[in-house]
């Protein structure tokens, strides 16, 4: 690079704190902040930019210094305590029952009064030594010390002060303080930058364009200063989407691209439509109280009106005329009232189906929601979680249409290799799983249930037996594999570092 | 869902074949259980709760090898009969009313056998069983056993030898001290009398479902089995007898029945291990399948799943005894598809003209959300679950009426939310490492009690704001409400009041018809030291259904 570009590309303060070095050796950044009227950070600032450049070295110096604490400075002023005792007991009050009453320091007076052998103790009477003696007289190496600190501190001292200092130290009469010194000094590709600032100086050099300088054509005949554009800027925080809302966004596109209607509800169900109405009989380990969340208030809730309850009543009891044998057991209409938080999506479904007459065939549905479960929470499990169901309801549909839905939906959702195995869920038969291969661990995951309803199921809502496709897929998983996110929790816990930084959903 | 061990020597030496793990992770899960991973020995696998029949290495190997080829069909067993009796006495009838029995004799009882039978029995006792109040086995040594043998109810001072104890006790100590007794009391808990097998000596067998007596404890001489299920559902005692049964005689024992005496002179004889029968539509298989199998066909693949059955334009199919599960030709229908292979038919759409469309309050929620974006600030998803002590005592507001559950697990999810401010402050609080501003919003559900609906719930789509920054105020939130409404054309009175989280005289409700549309204003200090909070919040919540309202009229 040529010196004059070289020089263009310093920043206004690193050309100041050159043009200062010229002609000296090494500065430190005070006197550089006094020479050139920049404070001392932005000389530190631009100097370090400046060694980055190699056209200065920079270098730090710490130095110790030593000055006195509140307390110290009050001993300065009225003299150190085992001082004011040699007195006292030169005047006669020797007495160390009677010098407690008056001398409130006396403790700490004892201790050095019989380190530095001042004073034997015999019978509660303290007497002198001859160094007792001397030293009431004269200045000792301590009163000396203290009176120079008093005047001003000690700054890196030799070891035999050192010693000295650290008894006062301890006695904390005395604080340690670090300070820094920032030394600069030009180098030689500096030096030969000199002339070029210099001519730089000499132009106009423009760094923020403002509307003064556009209103009176100042910038003509300026030069703007150059940036390093490689160098970092702050980072900004937009508005975001959450990406799980993101993305339930898309799978709502996604199902009524493929002809579905939305179903929407409530997240408190009656046990009816969330078990019941599924076949689930009453004694299903699934409706214990470890899976569901059952309500306080509001307890229980009313049974809807008309046949549908007692057409699955009987189902329960006998099979009705669907065929089927039934659970055979009697049928409780009080617990299928009581309230409880959807343990799935499917209760939608099935409140769906109800309200369809067989002329409203076909019919293809679905639902995004929360659903909840009584888990204990950890990484891997939630009380509360989404998921989506779908059902397509009408004569002749099969169960490789399930696939072919079920298959769009996974290619919908980016992934390749999955497969679909048998499952098993109380409500459907055919059941089935959908499984993802996971390379990394060199398994097949679980993603989902799949199945046709029961006729156990439908002929009591619809009063007729017609195949019913239904899915209930979860997609934390996938979001969470996604996101590259190892924990469930994680997933909900709305941290704004990880949200800030989160990809956005772009499809 | 039950997980057994599976010892792969075992399931070789029961399939007379070598099959490798690899072959069993690839097609075990294609029969319809789940690979749960290898083992020092074999590997476990988890059973559907509709195939307890599963539950024991015999049944696995019997299923997989039709599954697999290796047999074909269904399998028959035989039942021979030299008059065993047992009375059931009316004293059990509200107490734990059936009981059902079977002998089985010439067990070769290795460890093997052993080792699967305690596994099944302790999986079926969770899952059909019900933790043994639905269903309880019991096993004994057949060798001192009088018959007739009788079911009947004894008081809790009666006292008999428990299995492993060396003194008798009394039924209370047995329930009250003993491990078994103290984990299963609750089978028996509320009756004045508890069941009780005896024999004609008067020697117990049993006190079902707690524990066995010393009396017919079994050893490694032990050669014949007199077998008792007990239960509150006559169904579910006979499948699981037979499920127990049969996966004996797989083992090569001989079955014999026994004449089950009820006190009000029916007789059941059991075991029963004849197959049932059910008809099948080969066009009902097609029609639900998508298929065009031929009754052949169809026959051949209900032939790999351990049935037999008579081809035609309606099949007869003679299912085992043990599939608990068949009520109904559906579940033929799923063997066949089982039989050939989920991972073989060919997926299709169908052309199905429906008409298509989003709920739309989600539409007009989406709106909001990517509005709400163009301000600057952050959507964030919270729970719905919570608690009174975030919804109320730590925003500063009165305790008000929620919907509750009964039987939380973690103390911070006992109710769900009224309102969604409190979320968006924990939210701020568990953040305050993270740069400022934190500028939050969420538009989802909250959770109102409403007697005139069905569950006397109902929820309610709501909107709200948290702003959260030095600078943080009153003007910068009426600012951002102000032009929510002007973008949507809606107007609204403010009024001054509303919640109490908010300052007063600087809190204010906006109106539309004379309701509330919205609430809004500075959070407390009280709410923002209980939250932890050293920035300025101030908030806004409003009802998005309202909104949508006002809009669509």
């Amino acid at each position: 690079m040529n010196p004059e570009d070289a020089a263009a590309r310093l920043h206004e303060n690193e050309r100041k704190v050159l043009l200062a070095l010229e002609g000296r050796g090494a500065a430190t950044t005070q006197e550089l902040s006094a020479e050139t009227g920049l404070a001392r950070d932005a000389v530190e600032k631009a100097s370090a930019w400046a060694e980055t450049k190699g056209v200065v070295s920079f270098r730090e110096e710490v130095s110790r210094s030593f000055n006195l604490t509140e307390e110290g400075r009050k001993y300065a002023e009225e003299g150190l305590p085992e001082k004011k005792l040699l007195e006292l007991v030169a005047s006669g009050r020797n007495e160390i029952s009677a010098l407690k009453e008056e001398f409130p320091s006396l403790n700490i007076a004892l201790v050095w009064v019989r380190r530095n052998s001042w004073a034997t103790i015999e019978t509660g009477r303290l007497t002198l030594t001859e160094e007792g003696l001397a030293a009431k007289d004269e200045e000792t190496v301590d009163d000396a010390l203290l009176s120079s600190l008093k005047r001003t501190s000690i700054d890196n001292p030799d070891e035999d002060s050192m010693a000295r200092l650290d008894q006062f130290v301890r006695r904390n009469l005395v604080g340690e303080f670090e300070t820094v010194t920032r030394w600069v000094e030009i180098t030689e590709a500096g030096r030969g930058l000199i002339p070029a600032v210099k001519r730089v100086k000499e132009t106009r050099i423009i760094t923020q364009i403002t509307p003064e300088i556009l209103q009176n054509g100042s910038w003509k005949g300026a030069r703007f200063q150059e940036y390093d554009v490689t160098l970092p800027v702050p980072s900004l925080h937009p508005g975001k989407r959450h990406f799980i809302s993101s993305i339930i966004d898309y799978i709502r596109r996604f199902w009524v691209e493929l002809g579905f209607k939305e179903m929407t509800g409530d997240y408190l169900e009656l046990s009816f439509w969330n078990f019941d109405a599924l076949f689930q009989p009453q004694d299903h380990p699934a409706r214990d109280l470890a899976d569901t969340f059952y309500l306080k208030t509001p307890y229980k809730g009313r049974l809807p009106e008309g046949e549908i309850v007692d057409n699955v009543r009987r189902t329960h009891e006998n099979g009705w005329t669907t065929g089927s044998t039934g659970w055979q057991y009697k049928w409780d209409p009080e617990v299928s009232a009581r309230n409880c938080l959807r343990t799935h999506t499917t209760s939608l479904s099935v409140k769906q189906i109800a309200k369809l007459t067989p002329d409203d065939l076909p019919g293809k549905f679905f639902s995004v929601g929360r659903v909840f479960r009584n888990e204990t929470i950890d990484w891997n499990h939630l009380a509360e979680f989404y998921q989506t169901d779908g059902i397509v309801i009408g004569e002749g549909v099969t169960f490789r249409d399930m696939q072919g839905y079920l298959k769009a939906y996974l290619e919908g959702l980016g992934l390749k290799q999955f497969r679909f195995r048998p499952g098993f869920f109380p409500y459907t038969e055919m059941s089935m799983e959908a499984e993802v291969w996971i390379e990394e661990r060199g398994e097949w995951m679980e993603l989902f249930g799949a199945g046709m309803f029961r006729p156990e199921v439908v002929k009591p809502l619809i009063g007729v037996d017609v195949p019913v496709l239904a899915w209930g897929p979860g997609f934390d998983r996938l979001i969470m594999q996604s996101y590259g996110v190892d924990s469930i929790r994680q997933l909900y816990g709305n941290d704004l570092g990880l949200l800030r930084k989160a990809r956005l959903w772009m499809e | 869902m039950p997980v057994i061990e599976v010892n792969l020597e075992d399931l070789r030496e029961l399939l007379g074949k070598k099959v490798t793990t690899e072959e069993l992770r690839d097609r075990l899960p294609m029969m319809g259980t789940s690979w749960e991973g290898e083992t020092e020995e074999g590997f476990n696998l988890e059973v559907f709760p509709n195939r307890p029949d599963l539950l024991s290495i015999e049944g696995l190997a019997r299923a997989y090898a039709t599954f697999t080829g290796l047999e074909k069909g269904l399998r028959r067993y035989d039942v021979k009969d030299v008059g065993y009796r047992v009375i059931v006495e009316k004293k059990v009838e509200g107490v734990r009313p059936w009981f059902v029995t079977a002998v089985v004799k010439n067990v070769e009882f290795d460890d093997p056998l052993i080792r699967s039978i305690i596994q099944m029995q302790e999986k079926l006792h969770v899952t059909h069983g019900r933790r043994r109040r639905k269903v309880a086995i019991g096993l004994h040594n057949l060798e001192p056993v009088e018959f007739p043998v009788t079911y009947t109810t004894k008081p809790p001072d009666f006292k008999f030898r428990p299995l492993g104890e060396r003194f008798e006790k009394n039924l209370t100590q047995i329930l009250t001290e003993m491990h078994t007794g103290r984990e299963y009391a609750w089978t028996v808990e509320g009756f004045e009398e508890y069941p009780m097998i005896l024999d004609s000596k008067g020697m117990v067998l049993s006190m079902p479902p707690i524990i066995n007596g010393e009396y017919t404890r079994i050893d490694e001489v032990t050669r014949d089995l007199f077998i008792d299920v007990t239960g509150t559902d006559l169904k579910a005692i006979t499948e699981v007898l037979n499920i127990i049964v049969t996966t004996f005689a797989d083992r090569g024992a001989t079955v014999y029945a026994v004449e089950n005496h009820y006190h009000d002179g029916s007789v059941l004889k059991t075991p029963d291990l004849r197959h049932k029968t059910m008809a099948l539509d080969i066009d009902y298989v097609n029609g639900t399948l998508g298929m065009e199998y031929t009754p052949d066909e169809a026959a051949g693949l209900l032939a790999r799943m351990g049935h037999d059955a008579e081809a035609g334009e309606t099949l007869t199919v003679n299912y085992p005894c043990y599939r608990t599960d068949i009520m109904h030709p559906m579940d033929l229908v799923e063997d066949v598809a089982i039989a050939y292979g989920y991972d073989k038919f060919v997926p299709e759409i169908p052309e199905i003209a429906t008409e298509a469309g989003e709920d739309p309050l989600e539409v007009f929620s989406r709106g909001l959300r990517n509005f709400l974006v163009g301000f600057g600030f952050q959507e964030v998803v919270t729970f719905m679950m919570t608690n009174p002590d975030k919804l109320f005592h730590r925003m500063a507001l009165p305790v008000e009426p929620i919907t509750e559950t009964s039987n939380p697990k973690m103390e911070g999810y006992t109710c769900l939310r009224n309102r969604l401010i409190p979320g968006l402050m924990e939210v701020l609080a568990s953040n305050k490492h993270h740069s400022y501003p934190q500028n939050v919003y969420e538009v989802d559900d909250v959770v109102l009690l409403d007697p005139s609906t069905e569950t006397g719930a109902r929820s309610e789509r709501r909107l709200a704001v948290a702003l959260c920054h030095a600078r943080a105020n009153f003007s910068e939130v009426k600012a951002v409400l102000n032009s929510i409404l002007e973008n949507l054309a809606v107007e609204a009175e403010i009024e001054e009041g509303g919640l109490d989280c908010f300052i007063e005289g600087r809190r204010f409700v906006a109106k539309a018809g004379g309701e509330p549309l919205c609430w809004a204003g500075e959070v407390k200090p009280e709410a923002l030291e209980a939250w932890e909070l050293e920035m300025p919040v101030a908030a806004l919540e409003m009802n998005v259904e309202k909104l949508l309202e006002l809009i669509s009229s």
